[in-house]
């Protein structure tokens, strides 16, 4: 597939140094509330709704335009354009209606954050309360109150289906075989609900935005964004402006986990900057803001019905998911359709009947976080298997790797699988977990148990969702690599100069990459998200370099009177196998090279494009959820824990932790693992710790002080990360995605692992020390 | 508001600088003297990106006035490294893959370089407790651990 | 609160007296509209939270010895209101001679925040769930207190009257924590739970200290107090009753934990319900029992 440049040292497969560590640990990376915007900047607050769902009767805004410092006061009546993802839902401001506790009302921009704070308080909103959606199975009744009653005539894409005169915005469907029939034949049945909560992503930078337009309504926005290109794209349409018209910069992230993908508080800047002319506005959010008015994952109400003949055998799911997506669901309704096409978890079920809702609730809005749908999804089915084996004496590994996809597998919506490792990770992490080996507990008030789960996601995201990348060199012959992807963390950047030095034959350390990503000059990214960069802008960004490499070669095989395949480039020098002659790259990337007859010169800057697009991906059928190339590819893996629950307490302790997930090729194998290990520990966070408590639609915990995240105390003291590589054949060098996966089984690991230690499940996580504590006293395991 | 002039010592240089009552350290650090390596995760004193040292020891820049700190000695993570030489807990945590998005990883530094200084040698647990009002949502912690561990044992190589 | 929270401190005049004198006429003279602080952790929060308003932040730190921790060999540890719990954690004689209360420091949020929360702090903020307070009271802590008629002391025992409630009239300063020597050959331990392993507040609290008490028909004392389970800081009398007349036995143990758990009155919040808190007031009492027992023993 590539052409592995002989004798160079190739960086692919090796652990590159991360290319932004060294600004990162001396404090000089710049994220965007470190820009420097001078004197002629504002600051933005925004009045937000107290009421999860009410009218807005009158809004009076007098006081607060006449506070000395203020520069602009906006509201929704200023901006009539809907905005949204896959289904525009949503206004920047509110209009006539409020939806959630938090839906932002009125925008104040003043000299300081603090007249701009003290602005909010002089204005006056009039509402009249309505009563609120708070649980999506209510929502998707008909008796229930309409949140969106215009839904029917919202703009939606094609894959989406919204019920029109309900609050369902999207119902995915599948059907395959005959369901009904199959539990006849079925030897063992399980009926199993979850209710998973909503959690938050908790980057460690909250989100921010900074937008400045000019006398000739260019806009420009500095924003932390996962998507610069998604929101050039949907906060222009929503204010009627051209895309081009609009530019936006993303300087370094502090953190995205998905809540910094579309667009969430970023046009209330933008909106804001149209009134003030001239003057960048910058708006924050707080933390506890970030906590209840930025994305947040949506709960789940998850009805599981599976059923296997008498070898263990899968036979029949028939699985009903209800999303509580929120006040809006733009984003949302694609999880939907993502959980619904996943609904199986990783396994060949020959029958299958899912229906996923994404039902309109108010409450904070639900978007893409880590898993898109997946964790809260195996959260519930991958417990389920566990019952379902149990109930047929099996061996929950056993049954697992009976059943789990291998290579040329029947999906639930009807393709084939591609070859996966799926079930070399089962066994690598039933192994290291020593599955079977039952280890007496560390004290008399403990009990010791084990879990293990499996996942499969695929990149949820538009059938046609592209990537491209430019490469140019400099007079020293150092590599700029030009992306509109993010490094989020997760290390797009460093893999993206592996994979230019790679293909080129230049060593890594002479390749950068032009950051921060700016739509004026950046290539276009559909969005960092769906953990799809490593895949898809990394074929970009091997196109693009190929492209330099071929026109290097043909303009020195010219030069030479040789032919290109008598050429290579090492080590940032062009060497010809044949004449033995050498020449390095500086000396020709930007002046072109001399005609030897002296009549002028040819090549000229050397310029590389390149763009990676699927050009495969199938639609599913609106009624059948069947479809012969519904995704593009599929990355699997699994997760075991050892825990111990302490009597005394109910709290559980993870003493060890295995992952495996086949990802293809790691193109960096320790940026990987990194991942492996993140991923885990948020996983065990949202297992253990992690819920937004929403009581009558308020969130009552939205500060670190209540919503528990995982500290330094809180990691597995044993921890194991193993790459599993069966090669992705569309992929550069076999490579597919891993940023989300490894948070796709932890909560269902953890929970079958308790179950093995006490014989307990729960409706949902987290597993808190009370919510453990209080069930076994009820179960009579401990005495009050 | 009262405007108050202190004198303060940043990274080894003597400042003076005028400030509101209520403003705080990290916001004087961030804002009136454009040192922005130090983050604001959360202003209420409990996700630890703003940890700077004052008087040598750990503190939420967040949770202190800035006018508390006349007199004061300040380091944050623009004086850790001596000129071009990284300080040996930077060289670590990126050595180690201790760094993601880096937004948690100033605070990191500061925490380990005080742990570090008072505790040439310390256990996984006391790396653990020193760390504890630091978070991050992106390594999990297990790297920034090894390039604790990895700093405290150059350190006692070279000393 | 957290809903309404700023971005920022709102604003307030700061205000640094020479002296306790100067502290204490000042703060008399704003009465509603001056607040006194110290590491300014719990203030600070809740002004961006808007639940306090005041518009004098005075500093009373570096008051008169406010920052002195010193150990008499005759009298015990006094401990100025200034001195952050690092100090403490990290002083040999406060090791050697209170170790409880280094237990119950060293337990408190984080190392960053160790460096400004202090414990004359965390008594006057008067919070239930205040860590140190507990061992505070076991330890017979005596407040040193500066008001407008001068200096005046109160033992801790008659200090909170409700949550955030105490004693301290407008114009009082407290200057400094006294705790007279422990009686000889004592054991303690603080048992923290909270949500996850370290830095939360607390979710129950059980702090114990025993000794060797041969008026006792049982040969030793026992001391139990609880956090986050009661409007104040809590003794458990029936603790140190029951467990004075009959021999200790674990039974005995387990009975006086009982009696600790009906002491006390927990309720639902955000961060656990009754019931959970009651429970573990039994099972963590009986287990700081029977620790500070089998070190008694030995």
């Amino acid at each position: 597939m590539e052409k592995e440049t002989q004798n160079s040292h190739s960086p692919i497969g090796e652990n590159s140094p991360r290319i932004d560590a060294y600004d990162k640990v001396t404090g000089t990376a710049v994220y965007a509330d470190d820009i420097q915007f001078g004197n002629a900047l504002l600051h933005a607050r925004i009045k937000r709704s107290p009421h999860p769902h009410a009218l807005i009767k009158k809004i009076n805004t007098e006081k607060a335009s006449v506070l000395p410092g203020v520069k602009a006061v906006v509201t929704g009546a200023d901006f009539p354009g809907y905005i949204g993802l896959y289904l525009q839902d949503r206004f920047i401001f509110c209009r006539d209606q409020v939806r959630y506790v938090g839906d932002p009302v009125v925008g104040v921009a003043a000299i300081s954050e603090e007249i701009a704070e003290k602005a909010l308080d002089l204005i006056e909103v009039e509402y009249e309360v309505l009563e609120p959606v708070l649980d999506p199975e209510f929502g998707a009744k008909p008796e229930a109150p309409l949140l969106h009653p215009d839904l029917g005539q919202y703009v939606v894409a094609g894959f989406i289906f919204p019920k029109a005169g309900t609050n369902i915005s999207n119902h995915f469907k599948l059907r395959k075989g005959d369901v009904d029939s199959a539990w006849e034949k079925c030897a063992a049945v399980i009926e199993h609900s979850y209710r998973i909560p909503h959690i938050q992503h908790v980057p460690l930078e909250p989100h921010i935005a900074i937008s400045k337009v000019d006398e000739k309504g260019e806009v420009t926005l500095w924003t932390s964004s996962q998507s610069p290109f998604a929101q050039r794209n949907l906060i222009a349409q929503a204010l009627g402006l051209s895309q081009s018209d609009m530019r936006v910069i993303s300087p370094a992230v502090g953190g995205g986990f998905g809540g910094k993908a579309g667009v969430s508080m970023e046009a209330l800047a933008v909106a804001i900057a149209m009134k003030v002319k001239g003057h960048p506005v910058k708006l924050c959010l707080t933390r506890e803001e970030e906590f209840y008015t930025a994305f947040v994952r949506q709960g789940l109400v998850a009805h599981f019905k599976m059923g296997c003949d008498k070898d263990g055998k899968l036979l029949a799911m028939q699985n009903t998911f209800y999303w509580d997506g929120g006040a809006y669901t733009e984003y949302g309704v694609n999880i939907t359709r993502a959980a619904g096409y996943s609904c199986t978890g990783p396994y060949e079920v020959p029958n299958v009947k899912a229906d996923s809702y994404c039902v309109y609730t108010n409450h904070p809005v639900g978007g893409p976080m880590r898993g898109f749908g997946m964790p809260e999804m195996h959260a519930g089915l991958e417990q389920c298997i566990d019952e379902l084996a149990l109930q047929i004496k099996m061996d929950a590994v056993d049954f697992r790797k009976l059943n789990c996809l291998k290579t040329n597998s029947i999906l639930a919506t009807g393709g084939r699988m591609h070859p996966i490792g799926l079930v070399e990770c089962i066994e690598k992490v039933s192994e290291a977990i020593a599955w079977g080996k039952k280890i007496s507990p560390s004290a008399p008030n403990k009990r010791r148990g084990k879990g293990l789960a499996a996942m499969w996601k695929a990149p949820a995201m538009p059938p046609n969702a592209g990537s491209s990348a430019w490469v140019e060199l400099a007079e020293d012959g150092k590599v700029n690599v030009g992306v509109g992807g993010q490094d989020l963390g997760q290390g797009a950047f460093t893999i993206s100069a592996q994979m230019a030095a790679a293909t080129l034959g230049v060593p890594y350390e002479s390749v950068r990459v032009a950051a921060p990503v700016d739509t004026r000059y950046s290539p276009y990214e559909w969005q960092t998200v769906a953990s799809r960069l490593t895949w898809s802008m990394g074929n970009a960004i091997v196109n693009a370099t190929r492209d330099v490499r071929q026109q290097v070669l043909d303009l020195v095989a010219e030069a030479w009177g040789e032919t290109p395949d008598e050429l290579n480039i090492v080590n940032g020098v062009v060497i010809s196998y044949k004449s033995e002659k050498e020449i390095p790259l500086k000396n020709l990337v930007i002046y072109g090279l001399p005609k030897p007859d002296g009549s002028g010169w040819r090549g000229g800057p050397i310029l590389g494009r390149g763009n990676f697009m699927p050009t495969d991906v199938t639609g599913l059928d609106a009624e059948t959820g069947q479809g012969e190339h519904g995704v593009v590819h599929y990355t699997t893996g699994a997760q075991a824990v050892e825990l111990e629950v302490d009597l005394d307490t109910g709290r559980i302790d993870i003493l060890k932790a295995v992952a495996a997930f086949d990802v293809g090729k790691a193109i960096n194998p320790d940026l990987v693992r990194a991942q492996m290990e993140g991923g885990f520990v948020q996983g065990i966070s949202s297992a253990l710790f992690e819920c937004l408590q929403l009581k009558n639609g308020v969130v009552q915990n939205p500060s670190f002080v209540d919503y528990r995240i995982a500290t330094a105390a809180d990691v597995p003291p044993e921890m194991q990360s193993i790459i599993v590589e069966v090669p992705q054949d569309d992929g550069p060098w076999g490579a597919r995605g891993i940023g989300e996966h490894s948070m796709v089984p932890t909560i269902p690991a953890i929970a079958n692992a308790i179950y093995d230690a006490i014989g307990i499940r729960f409706e949902g996580p987290p597993f808190t020390a009370e919510k453990v504590y209080l069930a076994m006293l009820d179960a009579g395991i401990v005495k009050p | 508001m009262a405007f108050h002039k202190i004198n303060i010592t940043i990274n080894g240089g003597l400042e003076q600088v005028v400030v509101p009552s209520n403003m705080t350290l990290m916001r004087m650090l961030r804002e009136s003297l454009s040192l922005t390596g130090t983050k604001n995760g959360c202003s209420a004193g409990e996700c630890g990106a703003c940890t700077v040292l004052m008087n040598g020891e750990p503190v939420n820049s967040c949770m202190v006035l800035a006018v508390e700190c006349d007199g004061a000695e300040i380091v944050t993570v623009e004086g850790l490294a001596d000129d071009k030489r990284l300080d040996p807990i930077q060289e670590a945590m990126i050595q180690e893959g201790g760094v993601q998005c880096g937004f948690c990883t100033p605070g990191v530094l500061m925490s380990s370089r005080a742990l570090l200084d008072r505790n040439p040698n310390p256990s996984e647990e006391e790396i653990h407790q020193a760390l504890v009002g630091n978070l991050c949502r992106c390594t999990g912690y297990v790297r920034i651990f090894e390039s604790v561990k990895k700093a405290a044992k150059k350190q006692r190589v070279t000393s | 609160m957290s809903m309404n929270t700023h971005p920022a401190l709102p604003e307030f005049e700061y205000y640094r007296p020479e002296t306790l004198s100067e502290a204490s006429e000042f703060l008399a003279r704003y009465p509603a509209e001056a607040r006194p602080f110290l590491g300014g952790t719990d203030v600070f929060v809740r002004m961006r939270d808007g639940l306090l308003t005041p518009k004098f932040l005075v500093d009373v730190k570096n008051l008169n010895g406010t920052n002195d921790l010193r150990f008499d060999p005759q009298a015990g540890l006094t401990i100025g209101a200034g001195v952050n719990m690092n100090r403490v954690i990290a002083s040999p004689e406060a090791k050697a001679h209170y170790p409880l209360l280094v237990e119950a420091c060293q337990s408190v949020a984080s190392y960053q925040l160790r460096t400004r929360a202090t414990i004359v702090g965390n008594i006057c903020n008067a919070s239930p769930a205040g860590d140190t307070i507990g061992a505070c009271l076991l330890f017979d802590g005596v407040l040193h207190i500066h008001g407008v008629n001068g200096l005046r002391q109160e033992p801790l025992t008659t200090f909170f009257l409700g949550p955030g409630k105490t004693t301290l009239k407008p114009g009082d300063v407290v200057t400094s924590i006294h705790l007279p020597l422990p009686p000889k050959s004592c054991q303690g331990t603080y048992i923290k739970l909270g949500r996850n392993k370290l830095s939360d507040l607390c979710l129950v609290g059980v702090t114990v200290l025993g000794h060797p008490h041969p008026a006792h028909p049982s040969g030793v004392r026992f001391r139990l107090a609880l956090a986050s389970v009661a409007p104040v800081p809590l003794v458990v009398a029936e603790v140190e009753s029951s467990l004075a007349n009959h021999t200790i036995t674990p039974e005995a143990l387990r009975e006086a934990a009982s009696l600790a758990a009906e002491a006390c009155s927990p309720i639902d919040d955000v961060r656990g319900s009754a019931r959970y808190r009651k429970q573990m007031v039994k099972n963590l009492s009986a287990k700081a029992l029977s620790e500070v027992w089998g070190k008694l023993q030995k």
